[in-house]
């Protein structure tokens, strides 16, 4: 089921096509079937994964590699799961509403629904590579999303640089869990099982003692943390802002982003709880949590203020992994759900009053509580839930919140610090809220409202905000102990061990309400002189933004791979030989001299050497030096061609019939070709060359040469794998066949390489017809060019 | 194109042997020395004689074929016959064989019909190369044109 789940949703990816016809909300909200299903079918395995108890299901996908595709049903999935399906369908139907006059909807819905498929794929994953691949899908996907409006500059530089550092991060990320996954084999789990999520946290204690334990979360870190926005790889989600609103609330409030924070406390009760694991989370996490809360009240763009809120909460989400504990796993599961929803309502209001009145900028509007009354009071509910105002659900996630860094088993500092980034953020969250409630609903409506004709939008399309918007005041007053059973089996995946899960409103009179109220009088406070804050000057200098450096960094790369570029193809035959073999040189003959020297085998006469034998070794050097001082073109390739026959004779006297015909034949075939190219040029070669650029290729000729000896005979000497030859003997006529081995090789042993030869073969074909025919197309060049024989000439001497 | 009476009368002579004797070194190489590889190269021998001799226009008419079509169908045919391994739930490629050898050709099997892929992709290959080069005006300036396959000397 969990396969078919993801499988169908990326398969059924073209039904978005539907949206370039017909009538596009009704397509939204029709396409939000799919999601509502996947919804509805998550919910119904709520039993089956109470507790710690969960559904796998693996297809074997490389099975000789002990790779398959695997899927994991528990808590934490299933809350993902359900989020992400369930905001989904929610955006799918606001996404017909809202983008009803864009001719490109259809492409959109494409894209939005493989980035559903992906990340459920994510989530859903049983093994760290079956992740890995949904998790670049998502960065894939959501590179097209972020991009969609491509004639807009500023929206390819955000899917750029999103695309860069989550794709970067990913890099980072996959060497990490291959790391784990060898962490968890040499802990002596068996390798077919070695990269399941099972098997690295039941194996945490051993790897966490091992030295692989560092490298490798390091690298976890630095993949979820570029893909959860974390300080100081915050910036790209900022500009990912560029993306149509639908998808900047799919993916920013309740999805993509917090891929790295699943993938985090996923792997917490295996993992986590090490000086380490707990340090980088809680610094890094608290910082994030602290600086997007108090960047978000100096924001006036409404999407930007959001984002900055966002990048904030999902610190807030990682500081709480790395505080550890049973609250901590409570607080993780409580305040992944709360922000979702409050999030994606807002974001998709900001969607509706960018539809509705052309802007974003607070500066620009005001007083929109007159004409949209039904937005407005939704705007409110979302609100008061991120501020964390009594009875909201965000409320009972900042209690928890708090109480998990109470009751962290960490050191008192880290609580204390903890304890301040929560404050700090909650009081930013207030400031914030209120700056955007203030700036777009209250006050004289400005002329930029007036001038359109602003109302609420229709039902369809306020629906898709309001009913988180509303869920996350009902949900804490009417159905906590419903949300409670949601809740319970993903902080038990978090936890690592089973748990009791009572959310309540009231706790009595606690510490954590004694902190939260303060935040709240603080915020309070703090918002009535929200203007003056804003008008402060930064305290970060200009060239400190994030986006302008990472700008920096991409065009100072762009401009040394282009001058690399220039220097490498100059064009020129010679050049591409001389840097081939320099490569060639350096990349196999240093480690050739270094570790190689030990097996080459000693060079002895051969006792039954035959007289024809050394005559025909004999012939190759003459030929060669033949070639060279060739004064004649013709003479020089039939030198080479004596060079080609003697090695084909030897074959024949070592019994490689196979070969020798195979030789011959190329022979042949290479003279032609060389005749025919040959044939323009002019008969005598003429030496053009300095002397020095002859010494440098001479030596170069001269080292390739060695280096190709040296190679053979530290092949032939070596034994690290055993000689394969007496399978291919024993078997060939056994199970291949066939009386000739070196043919039942080519077919059948090794067939699987010579299919890669001949399509390496017909790919070297279209090369040669694009150079040849392809230019057809433009007026003949004069031929013969002079420049064209002069560099012959010159590689001919 | 060498304008040689010669040339001409051998080639003409080899063409059906250097064709018959590729196809037999193709479904010998099972057991002989030979195989597609082998085969592919003598076939485009065959055709590459007929160019040298009469000249790109003439060797094209040779044999009723598109040389760039075959190399790429030569790739597919040889990777077709490793799908019907993966319908019985063995890997990809593995080798299949009737029970019972056919009279005059021998033992068939899917490394056999696989060797036809190499030997239709080697042909292809080899034989487009060649001719593209001859063909090429940069290198043949004067030759372009169809009139001139049976060959007035080049300029």
């Amino acid at each position: 089921m969990l396969a078919s789940i993801v499988l169908i949703t990326l398969a059924a990816a073209p039904l978005g096509l539907l949206a370039r016809r017909g009538p596009r909300p009704l397509v939204g909200w029709g396409l939000a079937l799919l999601p509502a299903a996947i919804f509805a079918l998550l919910l119904s395995q709520l039993p089956a994964v109470a507790g710690e108890a969960h559904i796998t299901q693996a297809i074997p996908w490389a099975p000789a590699m002990g790779v398959e595709l695997r899927f994991t049903l528990d808590g934490l999935s299933l809350l993902f799961g359900l989020v992400i399906s369930g905001i989904g369908a929610l955006i799918f139907g606001y996404a017909g509403h809202y983008m009803q006059s864009d001719p490109g909807l259809g492409r959109f819905f494409v894209y939005l629904i493989l980035f559903m498929g992906a990340m459920l794929g994510l989530v859903l994953a049983g093994n760290v590579l079956t992740m890995f691949l949904f998790w670049e899908l998502t960065s894939v996907t959501s590179y097209l999303l972020i991009g969609y409006k491509h004639d807009y500059p500023d929206a390819r530089r955000g899917a750029q640089q999103s695309l860069l550092i989550t794709a970067g991060g990913g890099l980072a990320l996959l060497v990490g869990l291959l790391l784990l996954g060898e962490a968890a084999r040499r802990a002596g789990v068996p390798p077919g099982e070695a990269y399941t999520f099972e098997a690295i946290i039941g194996a945490g204690e051993a790897i966490k003692a091992g030295p692989l334990y560092a490298p490798a979360m390091i690298l976890v870190f630095l993949g979820a943390f570029t893909k959860s926005a974390q300080f100081p790889f915050h910036f790209w989600l900022p500009g990912a802002m560029q993306a149509p609103t639908p998808a900047s609330a799919f993916l920013h409030s309740a999805t993509m982003v917090k891929a790295g924070i699943y993938l985090l406390a996923r792997l917490a009760p295996g993992l986590g709880g090490t000086p380490l694991w707990s340090g980088t989370l809680v610094l890094v996490g608290g910082f994030t949590f602290a600086f997007g809360a108090l960047v978000a009240t100096r924001k006036l763009d409404i999407k930007a203020l959001l984002a900055y809120t966002t990048l904030s909460m999902l610190g807030g989400l990682v500081m709480l992994i790395g505080l550890g504990g049973k609250y901590a796993a409570e607080a993780l599961a409580v305040n992944i759900l709360a922000h979702a929803l409050y999030k994606s309502a807002l974001f998709m209001i900001a969607g509706i009053i960018d539809h509705e009145t052309g802007t974003r900028d607070l500066n620009r509007l005001g007083g929109l509580r007159r004409f949209m009354p039904g937005t407005a009071a939704f705007t409110a509910l979302a609100l008061l839930s991120q501020m964390g105002i009594p009875v909201f659900f965000g409320f009972v996630g900042k209690e928890i919140m708090i109480e998990a860094a109470l009751q962290s088993p960490l050191d008192a500092p880290w609580r204390y610090a903890a304890l301040a980034a929560i404050v700090v953020g909650a009081v930013g969250y207030i400031v914030a809220a209120w700056r955007l409630f203030k700036g777009a609903f209250l006050g004289q409506p400005s002329p930029d409202v007036l001038q359109h004709h602003v109302f609420d939008p229709h039902l369809g399309m306020l629906a898709a905000p309001a009913v988180p918007a509303a869920l996350s005041l009902l949900l804490p007053l009417g159905l906590l102990p419903l949300v409670s059973q949601l809740l319970a089996p993903a902080a038990s995946a978090v936890y690592g061990k089973e748990l009791e899960l009572e959310l309540a409103l009231w706790h009595g009179l606690n510490v954590a309400l004694g902190v939260s109220a303060a935040a709240i009088l603080g915020g309070a406070l703090l918002a009535r002189f929200e203007r003056r804050l804003a008008a402060l000057p930064s305290p970060l200098p200009a060239w400190a933004d994030g986006a302008r450096l990472f700008d920096r960094l991409t065009d100072a790369m762009l401009a040394g791979a282009t001058a690399f570029t220039a220097a490498i193809q100059a064009g020129q035959l010679r050049r591409y030989i001389l840097y081939t073999t320099a490569a060639f040189l350096c990349a196999v003959g240093i480690p050739l001299a270094i570790y190689g020297a030990a097996s080459a085998i000693p060079i002895t006469p051969d006792p039954q050497l035959q007289p024809y034998e050394v005559f025909a070794a004999a012939l190759i050097p003459v030929a060669i030096v033949a070639t060279i001082r060739a004064r004649s073109r013709v003479g020089a390739i039939i030198a080479v061609g004596v060079v080609g026959a003697m090695v084909s004779l030897f074959f024949i006297l070592f019994s490689a019939p196979d070969l020798a015909l195979t030789q011959l034949l190329i022979e042949v075939l290479s003279t032609v070709f060389l005749l025919l190219v040959f044939s323009v040029l002019p008969a005598r070669f003429e030496i053009l060359s300095s002397p020095w650029a002859r010494a440098r290729d001479a030596a170069m000729a001269a080292l390739v040469g060695l280096l190709m000896t040296g190679l053979v005979l530290a092949t032939a000497g070596s034994d690290a794998f055993g000689s394969i030859a007496p399978y291919f003997l024993e078997n060939s006529l056994e199970k291949g066949k066939g009386h000739n081995v070196v043919n039942v090789i080519l077919v059948d042993f090794r067939g699987f390489d010579t299919l890669g030869e001949i399509t390496v073969l017909l790919t070297a074909l279209l090369g040669i017809y694009g150079l040849l025919r392809m230019r057809r197309a433009s007026p003949p060049p004069p031929a013969p060019s002079p420049s064209r024989g002069e560099g012959g000439q010159k590689e001919g001497a | 194109m060498y304008d040689s009476v010669i040339l001409r009368s051998v080639s003409r002579l080899m063409l059906p042997i250097l064709l018959l004797l590729s196809v037999f070194m193709l479904l010998r190489g099972h057991n002989l020395p030979g195989g597609g590889f082998i085969g592919g190269l003598v076939a485009s021998c065959a055709v590459i004689l007929q160019m040298v001799a009469f000249g790109p226009t003439f060797a094209r008419r040779v044999l009723p074929a598109n040389y760039l079509a075959m190399a790429a169908v030569g790739v597919i045919f040889a990777a077709s016959w490793g799908l019907p391994a993966l319908l019985g739930g063995q890997p990809f490629l593995t080798a299949l064989w009737l029970p019972e050898p056919i009279p005059g050709v021998g033992k068939i099997g899917t490394p056999v019909l696989f060797d036809v892929g190499v030997f239709l992709t080697v042909i292809g290959v080899t034989t487009q190369i060649a001719l593209l080069l001859s063909e090429e005006p940069l290198l043949f300036p004067m030759e372009r044109g169809p009139a001139r396959d049976e060959g007035a000397p080049r300029a």
